[in-house]
């Protein structure tokens, strides 16, 4: 097996090279003969995926059968690994992961040659960008991190997966964040193909618009489960640490989704086209950035790969990615003309060209705080890291005011907006959030939490106050829409609603991502609230925590042949009746030298969650250390997450045909004005 | 305008001015900002190794220096002199590490005067021709009436 995925692994790059070189000579022909070998090219990309597949499947084989002449499986998998843990084994290593790229990269490839009916020229073209990408990738593979190399003597048993690895999470979470990165490759190809070709028209932002969404989904899932994750498993009581690669996946994340948004502008309005091209290379870019930072050991991080060469190759790829977009759009530039021009301040476009500065900002922010250790061990030879205290003050302050621009950017026209539309369209949005923000201080005060003395709590009501906002907007977006289609079609309001969001999925799946992005900031604003008790706990002990009352009952031990476990079983008391029982555990696995895993026992609600770890052993008393935490809120982040997956999935949704409505008279539209009432479209 | 302004430059203004220190905070404040130097990469009150050579003796000194001194920055320095500079994850507003709080908001300023430069050239350019000039047939011409006024453009 292992023979057979490294010939795999060979012809698949064979090739993705014979795609990129036939690609490139089919590119400048440009007659009949170009047009057949771009054809066989095509059919080459896609034959690449097949053989990248079976030499996967080849790794995952090995690493099922056991097969520790593999140095890889040797290393990343050992006898006593539950099966869906060795199925992960392909990603968990550094060689596994190059290959797992490959191979990810070679099935997004595999589907867009399928589609190339969509327009053969482009996709012809990108096919041979992504070739190019598939190249490097193949070559890391087979030369630099091969995931096949053999033992000189087998060994009895491999050397385990990272314990921290072995949660359910992890089996997905990397693939999801792969995913994402693999994905923006797609629309990278098309931008770069389409300048190179001096395409016309938007026609490849119609077509990779779906790519990038679906990336940004997957990169989107993917953060968030890396963010439970860390929530479930590192027992640190968060969810999120401003790790460097923690940050490397926020990179891309956030220049998406300001591709997402300005990409708008160009497609509405011909407009921002050098800066959605150069949007979607640096999206890529930082995507093979943060690959980078994870693997080649450059930043310290508790869930980096260990140092090694494969950086060199990664630094050497992004040189000649940035050289390549810049020769390309040097001499091409002049194809990259706007069409229109802004005729307002106060209008849609100005909006998007300030979210766009504020997630640029942000992400600017973020690879500052990222590579500042290694400019300071450039400049004083000391690898100096920055902390959570550090991004916090930096990225809260961007981030409330992308949470303002949410709110007010959709109620913004297109082209200009009038002063007596934003004053009609905030009026009552503006006077929900101001109420809310009241009640939400005076519960507040009433459970005794002076807000105003902390910075902290004074952002998260600033947080509350807006996202409150954002909530009331989409509400009155999706309302006011909804009573012009009930009127039309005589029925109720949330069929109304239901008719008014097929016909324009896209706008629509657009608010309800905001409306879970919203759900998030809450989540995250509620962080500022935490409290938490540490102490040794003998039977019997407790730990009054807020409304909660911790007794100690027992403290157990197990044994596996996968890991040994020390618990404690501990009674929850809530307002002094009894609520549930709480086991939090340490585990150590045996593979691994016997370092500890947490696993956290959590009571959690949309309130607040009880966060209970077991943190060891007093070794004199032999009684464990209890630490409990209780995180206000965080229930609301996943939960806007999973509506952020839902208004993505919205979006990626076709409209519905435009079906036939009367067109109401002159004399209903006069007396929806009077009502108050707009058409369906306003802020559209 | 000059009123919305205000009401949004109010609360900003809060957010900055207020915020007193809380006492009984101070390690945990303090502690946020020191990383466990074992080589683990997490910061020191979030460190949970059983036995980590470091973070129970750096916790203690932690307690002990906030007894000693009100002075926060103090007790980072302490930390940066007893641990090294790269125990401290927050960097100092003086010196080198004054480059990492610069940075950030100068790539946002710039961003802001790019913006604004576009969004000049932008309104500069010769405005289109206007659709009277056009000769449209009448029937699009209401169209487009309607359009204008259902999109209040």
């Amino acid at each position: 097996m292992p023979l057979l995925g490294s010939f795999c692994l060979l012809f698949a790059l064979a090739l993705a090279a014979y795609c990129f070189v036939v690609g490139v000579i089919a590119a400048v022909r440009k007659d009949a003969v170009g047009y057949r070998l771009a054809e066989t090219a095509r059919r080459a990309g896609m034959a690449s995926f097949a053989a990248v597949l079976v030499a996967a499947g080849a790794l995952v084989y090995a690493a099922l059968t056991d097969d520790f002449s593999v140095a890889y499986i040797l290393h990343h998998s050992n006898r006593a690994l539950p099966g869906p843990y060795k199925f992960a084994v392909l990603w968990s290593g550094q060689e596994g992961s190059v290959l797992f790229w490959a191979l990810l990269l070679s099935a997004y490839g595999f589907v867009l040659r399928l589609r190339h009916k969509v327009d053969q020229r482009l996709v012809a073209m990108a096919s041979m960008v992504l070739a190019g990408i598939q190249v490097f990738f193949l070559v890391l593979a087979n030369f630099a991190a091969n995931p096949f190399g053999i033992m000189d003597r087998v060994a009895a048993d491999g050397s385990g997966l990272n314990p921290l690895l072995q949660y359910p999470e992890m089996v997905i979470h990397p693939p999801m964040l792969y995913l994402g990165y693999v994905g923006v490759s797609v629309p990278f190809a098309f931008a770069l193909a389409a300048l190179i070709m001096r395409y016309p028209g938007e026609k490849w932002i119609h077509i990779t618009r779906r790519w990038t969404m679906v990336a940004w989904l997957f990169l989107t899932f993917g953060i968030s489960l890396g963010a439970h994750w860390a929530y479930a498993v590192l027992g640190w009581g968060g969810y999120w640490g401003w790790d460097p690669v923690e940050n490397a996946s926020l990179l891309p994340w956030l220049s998406t989704t300001a591709f997402l948004h300005s990409v708008m502008m160009q497609e509405k309005r011909g407009m921002m086209k050098v800066w959605n091209v150069w949007l979607i290379f640096i999206t890529f870019m930082l995507s093979i950035l943060g690959t980078m930072l994870t693997r080649s050991g450059m930043v310290s991080s508790v869930h980096a790969f260990a140092q090694s060469s494969i950086g060199t190759w990664f630094s050497a790829f992004l040189a000649i990615t940035a050289v390549v977009c810049i020769v390309v759009f040097v001499l091409n530039r002049d194809h990259l003309h706007s069409e229109n021009q802004l005729e307002s301040l106060v209008s849609r476009e100005s909006s998007f060209m300030f979210n766009n500065l504020l997630l640029l900002g942000a992400c600017f922010a973020v690879l500052c705080g990222t590579l500042f250790p290694m400019l300071s061990e450039a400049v004083r030879d000391v690898k100096m890291n920055l902390g959570a205290p550090f991004y916090n003050k930096v990225m809260v302050p961007i981030g409330l005011l992308l949470i303002f621009l949410t709110a007010v950017g959709p109620l913004l026209a297109w082209r200009n907006t009038s002063v007596g539309s934003i004053k009609r369209n905030f009026a009552i949005p503006g006077t929900v959030a101001l109420l809310v923000e009241v009640v939400v201080g005076a519960m507040l005060v009433k459970n005794g939490i002076r807000f105003w003395t902390d910075v902290g709590q004074m952002y998260a009501m600033l947080a509350f106050c807006l996202s409150t906002l954002v909530i009331a907007t989409v509400a009155s977006e999706f309302i006011r829409g909804g009573i012009v289609w009930k009127n039309k079609l005589q029925t109720n309001i949330f069929a109304g609603m239901y008719q008014l969001s097929r016909r324009n999925m896209r706008r629509y799946g657009g608010y309800v991502v905001h409306f879970g992005v919203v759900l998030v900031v809450i989540g995250l604003a509620g962080a500022a609230f935490d409290r938490d008790q540490e102490q040794e706990m003998a039977t019997g002990d407790k730990i009054e925590i807020g409304r909660y009352t911790v007794v100690s009952k027992a403290y157990t031990e197990d044994d596996n042949a996968n890991y040994g476990s020390r618990a404690a079983l501990l009674d929850v008391y809530k307002n002094g009746k009894f609520l549930t029982q709480l086991n939090p555990e340490e585990r150590r696995f045996k593979a691994s030298g016997g370092q500890p895993v947490h696993i956290v026992a959590n009571h959690s609600t949309l309130r607040e969650d009880l966060y209970v770890t077991f943190q060891g052993l007093n070794d004199q008393t032999g009684h464990p250390i209890i630490k409990a935490i209780i995180n206000p809120l965080v229930n609301w982040i996943w939960i806007g997450v999973l509506v952020i997956v839902l208004g993505t999935g919205m979006a990626l949704v076709p409209n519905a045909t435009p079906m036939s409505v009367p067109v109401p008279s002159t004399v209903a539209l006069a007396n929806m004005e009077k009502q108050g009432m707009q058409p369906a479209g306003v802020g559209k | 305008m000059k009123r919305i302004l205000q009401s949004l430059l109010l609360p900003l203004a809060l957010v900055l001015l207020m915020g007193a220190d809380n006492q009984e905070a101070r390690f945990q404040k303090v502690g946020s900002k020191i990383m466990c130097t074992c080589s683990c990469a997490q910061m020191l009150l979030q460190c949970d190794h059983v036995g980590c050579p470091n973070s129970d003796q750096m916790r203690s000194q932690l307690r002990a220096q906030v007894a000693k001194t009100s002075n926060d920055e103090e007790i980072l320095d302490w930390f940066r002199t007893s641990w090294g500079v790269t125990a401290v994850v927050e960097p100092r507003t003086h010196g080198f590490e004054l480059l990492a709080w610069i940075l950030p908001p100068a790539g946002l300023g710039l961003g802001l005067l790019a913006v604004l430069f576009v969004i000049r050239k932008w309104k500069m350019q010769p405005a289109p021709v206007a659709a009277a000039d056009l000769n449209l047939a009448p029937d699009l011409e209401a169209l487009r009436d309607r359009a204008r006024r259902e999109t209040e453009i």
